[in-house]
Protein backbone atom coordinates (compact mmCIF):
# COMPACT_ATOMS: atom_id res chain seq x y z
CA UNK A 1 0.00 0.00 0.00
CA UNK A 2 1.58 3.15 -0.74
CA UNK A 3 1.56 6.16 1.25
CA UNK A 4 -0.61 9.03 1.28
CA UNK A 5 2.24 11.32 -0.09
CA UNK A 6 3.23 9.11 -2.80
CA UNK A 7 -0.67 9.36 -4.26
CA UNK A 8 -1.37 12.19 -6.73
CA UNK A 9 -4.43 14.25 -5.62
CA UNK A 10 -4.40 17.32 -8.61
CA UNK A 11 -6.14 20.42 -7.53
CA UNK A 12 -7.72 21.12 -10.70
CA UNK A 13 -10.62 18.26 -9.75
CA UNK A 14 -13.38 17.64 -6.29
CA UNK A 15 -13.53 14.81 -5.34
CA UNK A 16 -16.57 12.34 -3.23
CA UNK A 17 -16.50 10.35 -0.14
CA UNK A 18 -16.61 7.00 -2.10
CA UNK A 19 -13.41 8.40 -3.92
CA UNK A 20 -14.52 9.47 -7.75
CA UNK A 21 -13.38 12.54 -9.21
CA UNK A 22 -15.32 15.50 -11.05
CA UNK A 23 -13.57 17.84 -13.42
CA UNK A 24 -15.26 20.88 -15.24
CA UNK A 25 -14.63 20.84 -19.09
CA UNK A 26 -17.25 23.47 -20.93
CA UNK A 27 -20.57 22.23 -19.87
CA UNK A 28 -19.80 18.89 -18.47
CA UNK A 29 -18.08 17.45 -15.93
CA UNK A 30 -15.30 14.63 -16.43
CA UNK A 31 -15.60 11.88 -13.86
CA UNK A 32 -13.08 9.53 -12.77
CA UNK A 33 -11.81 7.25 -9.92
CA UNK A 34 -8.99 9.17 -7.48
CA UNK A 35 -5.30 7.66 -7.68
CA UNK A 36 -6.40 6.51 -4.21
CA UNK A 37 -9.07 4.32 -5.45
CA UNK A 38 -7.08 2.83 -8.09
CA UNK A 39 -4.16 2.01 -5.79
CA UNK A 40 -6.61 -0.32 -3.34
CA UNK A 41 -7.84 -1.76 -5.70
CA UNK A 42 -5.15 -3.09 -7.54
CA UNK A 43 -4.39 -4.22 -11.18
CA UNK A 44 -7.74 -3.37 -13.12
CA UNK A 45 -8.88 -5.98 -14.83
CA UNK A 46 -12.22 -5.11 -16.35
CA UNK A 47 -14.57 -1.35 -16.26
CA UNK A 48 -17.76 -1.75 -16.61
CA UNK A 49 -19.34 1.94 -17.43
CA UNK A 50 -23.00 3.03 -18.42
CA UNK A 51 -24.98 3.62 -21.28
CA UNK A 52 -24.73 7.06 -22.87
CA UNK A 53 -27.95 9.06 -22.53
CA UNK A 54 -28.80 7.77 -18.79
CA UNK A 55 -29.55 9.69 -16.15
CA UNK A 56 -27.92 9.38 -12.89
CA UNK A 57 -28.92 10.64 -9.63
CA UNK A 58 -26.11 12.16 -7.13
CA UNK A 59 -24.48 8.89 -5.18
CA UNK A 60 -26.41 6.87 -7.47
CA UNK A 61 -23.79 3.32 -8.36
CA UNK A 62 -23.22 4.31 -12.41
CA UNK A 63 -20.94 1.32 -13.29
CA UNK A 64 -17.61 -0.74 -11.31
CA UNK A 65 -14.19 -1.85 -11.75
CA UNK A 66 -12.95 -4.99 -11.18
CA UNK A 67 -9.59 -6.31 -10.15
CA UNK A 68 -9.03 -9.90 -9.73
CA UNK A 69 -11.64 -11.43 -8.17
CA UNK A 70 -12.78 -8.12 -6.76
CA UNK A 71 -15.78 -6.03 -8.05
CA UNK A 72 -15.89 -1.89 -6.58
CA UNK A 73 -18.99 -0.62 -7.36
CA UNK A 74 -18.79 3.37 -8.72
CA UNK A 75 -20.73 6.15 -7.56
CA UNK A 76 -21.73 9.37 -9.57
CA UNK A 77 -20.19 12.30 -7.90
CA UNK A 78 -22.75 14.71 -9.30
CA UNK A 79 -26.44 14.10 -11.16
CA UNK A 80 -26.90 14.56 -14.83
CA UNK A 81 -26.94 12.59 -18.05
CA UNK A 82 -24.34 10.46 -19.36
CA UNK A 83 -23.09 12.18 -22.24
CA UNK A 84 -20.14 10.32 -23.42
CA UNK A 85 -17.92 7.30 -21.44
CA UNK A 86 -13.73 5.97 -22.45
CA UNK A 87 -14.53 3.32 -24.63
CA UNK A 88 -10.81 3.11 -24.60
CA UNK A 89 -11.02 1.45 -21.60
CA UNK A 90 -12.81 -1.71 -23.00
CA UNK A 91 -9.34 -2.65 -24.52
CA UNK A 92 -7.44 -0.95 -21.75
CA UNK A 93 -8.48 -1.03 -18.61
CA UNK A 94 -5.40 -0.56 -17.23
CA UNK A 95 -5.30 2.84 -18.04
CA UNK A 96 -6.90 3.80 -14.85
CA UNK A 97 -3.99 2.37 -12.86
CA UNK A 98 -1.55 4.41 -14.59
CA UNK A 99 -3.59 7.84 -15.35
CA UNK A 100 -6.61 8.15 -13.03
CA UNK A 101 -6.89 11.54 -13.66
CA UNK A 102 -6.51 11.71 -17.80
CA UNK A 103 -6.67 8.76 -20.10
CA UNK A 104 -8.58 6.71 -17.59
CA UNK A 105 -11.23 8.94 -17.28
CA UNK A 106 -14.75 7.01 -17.39
CA UNK A 107 -17.53 9.60 -18.04
CA UNK A 108 -18.69 12.72 -19.08
CA UNK A 109 -21.59 13.91 -17.51
CA UNK A 110 -24.05 16.99 -18.25
CA UNK A 111 -24.65 18.17 -14.55
CA UNK A 112 -28.23 18.41 -13.76
CA UNK A 113 -27.29 21.14 -11.06
CA UNK A 114 -23.55 22.74 -11.06
CA UNK A 115 -24.12 23.61 -7.46
CA UNK A 116 -23.44 19.72 -6.88
CA UNK A 117 -19.72 20.54 -8.13
CA UNK A 118 -18.74 22.84 -5.60
CA UNK A 119 -20.20 20.45 -2.94
CA UNK A 120 -17.63 18.00 -3.48
CA UNK A 121 -14.54 18.05 -1.60
CA UNK A 122 -11.31 20.05 -2.69
CA UNK A 123 -8.05 18.31 -2.61
CA UNK A 124 -7.06 19.44 0.93
CA UNK A 125 -10.59 18.13 2.35
CA UNK A 126 -10.03 14.96 0.58
CA UNK A 127 -7.13 14.46 1.87
CA UNK A 128 -7.85 15.19 5.54
CA UNK A 129 -10.61 12.59 4.57
CA UNK A 130 -8.18 10.21 3.86
CA UNK A 131 -5.36 11.03 6.63
CA UNK A 132 -8.67 10.27 9.17
CA UNK B 1 -7.97 -2.97 16.37
CA UNK B 2 -11.44 -3.68 18.23
CA UNK B 3 -12.55 -7.25 17.63
CA UNK B 4 -14.90 -8.35 15.02
CA UNK B 5 -17.85 -10.23 15.41
CA UNK B 6 -17.32 -13.96 14.27
CA UNK B 7 -21.02 -15.29 13.46
CA UNK B 8 -20.72 -19.43 13.00
CA UNK B 9 -23.60 -20.30 10.90
CA UNK B 10 -25.14 -23.54 10.45
CA UNK B 11 -25.72 -24.28 6.74
CA UNK B 12 -28.44 -21.34 5.12
CA UNK B 13 -29.78 -21.84 1.86
CA UNK B 14 -27.89 -19.08 -0.03
CA UNK B 15 -30.49 -16.21 -0.98
CA UNK B 16 -31.14 -15.74 2.85
CA UNK B 17 -27.32 -15.35 3.52
CA UNK B 18 -27.14 -13.34 0.57
CA UNK B 19 -30.01 -10.96 1.89
CA UNK B 20 -28.30 -11.31 5.28
CA UNK B 21 -24.99 -10.19 3.84
CA UNK B 22 -26.33 -7.43 2.11
CA UNK B 23 -28.14 -5.48 5.01
CA UNK B 24 -25.18 -6.45 7.05
CA UNK B 25 -22.74 -4.44 4.61
CA UNK B 26 -25.26 -1.63 4.32
CA UNK B 27 -25.60 -1.72 8.54
CA UNK B 28 -21.79 -1.35 8.28
CA UNK B 29 -21.21 1.55 5.85
CA UNK B 30 -23.59 3.61 8.06
CA UNK B 31 -22.10 2.78 11.22
CA UNK B 32 -25.41 0.78 13.08
CA UNK B 33 -23.10 -2.31 12.63
CA UNK B 34 -20.47 -1.10 14.97
CA UNK B 35 -18.08 -3.71 14.22
CA UNK B 36 -16.71 -5.86 11.12
CA UNK B 37 -18.27 -9.18 10.67
CA UNK B 38 -16.67 -12.56 9.56
CA UNK B 39 -19.36 -15.02 8.39
CA UNK B 40 -18.97 -18.86 7.99
CA UNK B 41 -21.90 -20.40 6.67
CA UNK B 42 -22.46 -23.80 4.03
CA UNK B 43 -24.93 -23.66 1.46
CA UNK B 44 -27.22 -26.37 0.17
CA UNK B 45 -26.47 -26.64 -3.91
CA UNK B 46 -26.42 -23.84 -5.51
CA UNK B 47 -24.46 -21.77 -9.05
CA UNK B 48 -24.08 -18.57 -8.54
CA UNK B 49 -23.24 -16.67 -11.56
CA UNK B 50 -20.20 -13.43 -11.21
CA UNK B 51 -21.15 -9.59 -12.14
CA UNK B 52 -19.63 -10.54 -15.40
CA UNK B 53 -22.27 -13.37 -16.05
CA UNK B 54 -20.50 -16.67 -16.59
CA UNK B 55 -23.97 -18.57 -17.77
CA UNK B 56 -21.81 -19.63 -21.01
CA UNK B 57 -19.77 -22.36 -18.21
CA UNK B 58 -22.70 -23.89 -17.38
CA UNK B 59 -22.45 -26.93 -18.96
CA UNK B 60 -26.29 -28.31 -18.57
CA UNK B 61 -29.26 -27.28 -19.63
CA UNK B 62 -32.32 -25.55 -17.64
CA UNK B 63 -34.19 -28.63 -17.38
CA UNK B 64 -31.64 -30.60 -16.01
CA UNK B 65 -31.19 -28.22 -13.89
CA UNK B 66 -34.80 -28.00 -12.49
CA UNK B 67 -34.71 -32.23 -11.98
CA UNK B 68 -31.51 -31.61 -9.61
CA UNK B 69 -33.33 -29.25 -8.37
CA UNK B 70 -30.20 -26.44 -7.96
CA UNK B 71 -30.96 -23.31 -8.51
CA UNK B 72 -28.45 -20.07 -10.70
CA UNK B 73 -28.36 -17.16 -9.11
CA UNK B 74 -27.04 -13.83 -10.44
CA UNK B 75 -24.83 -11.75 -7.93
CA UNK B 76 -22.67 -8.73 -7.68
CA UNK B 77 -19.36 -10.43 -6.99
CA UNK B 78 -16.02 -10.42 -8.83
CA UNK B 79 -15.48 -13.55 -10.71
CA UNK B 80 -17.31 -16.20 -12.93
CA UNK B 81 -19.32 -18.92 -12.07
CA UNK B 82 -19.19 -21.30 -9.08
CA UNK B 83 -20.80 -24.26 -7.09
CA UNK B 84 -21.48 -24.16 -3.36
CA UNK B 85 -23.21 -27.10 -1.10
CA UNK B 86 -22.94 -29.01 1.57
CA UNK B 87 -19.20 -29.33 3.07
CA UNK B 88 -17.61 -26.57 1.37
CA UNK B 89 -17.15 -23.75 3.98
CA UNK B 90 -17.93 -20.19 2.83
CA UNK B 91 -16.72 -17.31 4.59
CA UNK B 92 -17.92 -13.43 4.08
CA UNK B 93 -15.78 -10.84 5.52
CA UNK B 94 -17.97 -7.82 5.97
CA UNK B 95 -15.48 -5.49 6.51
CA UNK B 96 -15.03 -1.38 6.82
CA UNK B 97 -11.81 -1.48 4.47
CA UNK B 98 -10.74 2.20 5.00
CA UNK B 99 -10.94 1.85 8.43
CA UNK B 100 -9.50 -1.43 8.87
CA UNK B 101 -6.68 -0.10 6.16
CA UNK B 102 -6.69 -3.17 4.22
CA UNK B 103 -6.65 -2.71 0.57
CA UNK B 104 -8.90 -4.41 -1.74
CA UNK B 105 -6.12 -6.52 -3.44
CA UNK B 106 -5.08 -7.09 -0.08
CA UNK B 107 -7.97 -8.86 1.13
CA UNK B 108 -7.90 -11.03 -1.92
CA UNK B 109 -4.70 -12.18 -0.73
CA UNK B 110 -5.72 -12.85 2.74
CA UNK B 111 -8.85 -14.92 1.74
CA UNK B 112 -6.16 -16.90 -0.17
CA UNK B 113 -3.93 -17.19 1.91
CA UNK B 114 -6.26 -18.48 5.17
CA UNK B 115 -7.59 -21.30 2.93
CA UNK B 116 -3.29 -22.22 2.45
CA UNK B 117 -3.40 -21.67 5.68
CA UNK B 118 -5.72 -23.66 7.04
CA UNK B 119 -5.35 -26.26 4.45
CA UNK B 120 -1.99 -27.09 5.98
CA UNK B 121 -2.98 -28.50 9.15
CA UNK B 122 -4.25 -31.35 6.82
CA UNK B 123 -0.65 -31.81 5.42
CA UNK B 124 -2.21 -30.20 1.95
CA UNK B 125 0.08 -27.87 0.25
CA UNK B 126 -1.43 -25.19 -1.51
CA UNK B 127 -0.87 -22.15 -2.82
CA UNK B 128 -2.16 -18.64 -3.95
CA UNK B 129 -2.18 -17.57 -7.44
CA UNK B 130 -2.12 -13.40 -8.12
CA UNK B 131 -3.47 -14.39 -11.79
CA UNK B 132 -5.86 -17.23 -11.46
CA UNK B 133 -7.24 -16.23 -7.82
CA UNK B 134 -7.43 -19.22 -5.26
CA UNK B 135 -6.48 -21.96 -3.26
CA UNK B 136 -4.33 -24.44 -5.70
CA UNK B 137 -3.02 -27.55 -4.79
CA UNK B 138 -0.94 -28.82 -8.23
CA UNK B 139 -3.17 -27.61 -11.02
CA UNK B 140 -6.68 -28.38 -8.90
CA UNK B 141 -8.50 -25.69 -7.24
CA UNK B 142 -9.10 -26.60 -3.43
CA UNK B 143 -10.81 -23.02 -2.79
CA UNK B 144 -12.55 -19.73 -5.00
CA UNK B 145 -12.34 -16.42 -3.64
CA UNK B 146 -14.75 -13.54 -5.16
CA UNK B 147 -15.74 -10.06 -3.26
CA UNK B 148 -17.92 -7.07 -4.04
CA UNK B 149 -17.01 -3.29 -2.19
CA UNK B 150 -19.90 -1.92 -1.99
CA UNK B 151 -18.96 1.94 -0.51
CA UNK B 152 -16.05 0.52 1.07
CA UNK B 153 -17.39 -2.49 2.61
CA UNK B 154 -16.73 -6.09 1.53
CA UNK B 155 -18.83 -8.26 1.10
CA UNK B 156 -18.94 -12.08 -0.81
CA UNK B 157 -15.50 -13.53 0.17
CA UNK B 158 -14.49 -17.26 -0.26
CA UNK B 159 -15.76 -20.88 -0.58
CA UNK B 160 -13.30 -23.65 0.52
CA UNK B 161 -14.03 -27.29 -0.78
CA UNK B 162 -13.93 -29.81 2.86
CA UNK B 163 -15.91 -32.65 2.18
CA UNK B 164 -17.60 -30.85 -0.94
CA UNK B 165 -18.76 -33.59 -3.57
CA UNK B 166 -17.30 -32.30 -6.18
CA UNK B 167 -19.66 -33.71 -8.76
CA UNK B 168 -21.73 -30.46 -9.64
CA UNK B 169 -18.30 -28.37 -10.62
CA UNK B 170 -18.28 -31.51 -13.36
CA UNK B 171 -21.51 -29.19 -14.86
CA UNK B 172 -19.71 -25.84 -15.10
CA UNK B 173 -16.33 -24.44 -16.50
CA UNK B 174 -15.68 -23.39 -12.71
CA UNK B 175 -14.71 -20.09 -12.78
CA UNK B 176 -14.64 -19.35 -16.37
CA UNK B 177 -11.28 -21.75 -17.29
CA UNK B 178 -11.98 -24.24 -19.10
CA UNK B 179 -10.34 -27.62 -17.85
CA UNK B 180 -10.27 -25.84 -14.23
CA UNK B 181 -10.21 -29.32 -11.93
CA UNK B 182 -11.36 -28.61 -8.59
CA UNK B 183 -10.36 -30.84 -5.50
CA UNK B 184 -11.04 -30.80 -1.73
CA UNK B 185 -9.17 -31.46 1.49
CA UNK B 186 -11.02 -34.87 2.34
CA UNK B 187 -9.69 -35.79 -1.57
CA UNK B 188 -6.05 -34.64 -1.12
CA UNK B 189 -5.85 -36.08 2.69
CA UNK B 190 -5.79 -39.35 4.14
CA UNK B 191 -6.63 -37.28 7.91
CA UNK B 192 -10.42 -37.11 9.06
CA UNK B 193 -11.83 -34.03 7.60
CA UNK B 194 -14.21 -32.59 10.39
CA UNK B 195 -16.36 -29.31 9.61
CA UNK B 196 -16.42 -27.62 12.68
CA UNK B 197 -12.44 -28.43 13.25
CA UNK B 198 -12.10 -26.20 9.44
CA UNK B 199 -14.15 -23.90 10.40
CA UNK B 200 -12.22 -23.10 13.34
CA UNK B 201 -8.61 -23.05 11.93
CA UNK B 202 -10.21 -20.67 9.15
CA UNK B 203 -11.55 -18.40 12.04
CA UNK B 204 -7.94 -18.27 13.48
CA UNK B 205 -6.33 -17.93 10.35
CA UNK B 206 -8.26 -15.18 9.23
CA UNK B 207 -8.37 -13.39 11.81
CA UNK B 208 -4.29 -13.01 12.24
CA UNK B 209 -3.97 -12.60 8.48
CA UNK B 210 -6.46 -9.55 8.33
CA UNK B 211 -5.40 -8.61 12.33
CA UNK B 212 -8.88 -8.82 12.98
CA UNK B 213 -9.48 -10.24 16.60
CA UNK B 214 -12.42 -11.99 16.82
CA UNK B 215 -15.31 -12.37 19.09
CA UNK B 216 -18.07 -15.14 18.50
CA UNK B 217 -21.70 -13.39 18.13
CA UNK B 218 -25.35 -15.10 17.15
CA UNK B 219 -27.75 -13.99 14.82
CA UNK B 220 -29.39 -12.53 17.82
CA UNK B 221 -27.09 -9.89 19.05
CA UNK B 222 -26.47 -8.98 15.32
CA UNK B 223 -30.44 -8.86 14.47
CA UNK B 224 -30.99 -5.22 16.36
CA UNK B 225 -28.10 -3.66 14.16
CA UNK B 226 -28.42 -4.83 11.03
CA UNK B 227 -32.45 -4.56 11.05
CA UNK B 228 -33.16 -1.68 8.81
CA UNK B 229 -34.41 1.03 10.84
CA UNK B 230 -38.44 1.44 10.53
Amino acid sequence: MKDIEELQFPDDVRYSKDHEWARPEGDLFVVGISDYAQDQLGDIVFVELPETGRELQQNEEFGSVESVKAVSELFAPLAGTVMEVNGALDDAPEKVNQEPYSDGWMMKIKPADKADFEALMDRDAYLAMLKG
Amino acid sequence: MPPAYLLDLPATPYAEALAMQRAAAAARRDGRLDRDLIILVEHPPVFTLGRRGGRENLLITASELRTKGIAVIPVERGGDITYHGPGQLVVYPLIDLNAAAIRVVDLVTALEAAMVQTAAHWGVTARGDTVHRGAWVGSRKLGSVGITVRRGVSFHGLALNATTDLTPFDWINPCGIQACRMTSLARETDRPVDMAKVRRRMADHLGRLLRLPLTSATLEDLAPMVREAA
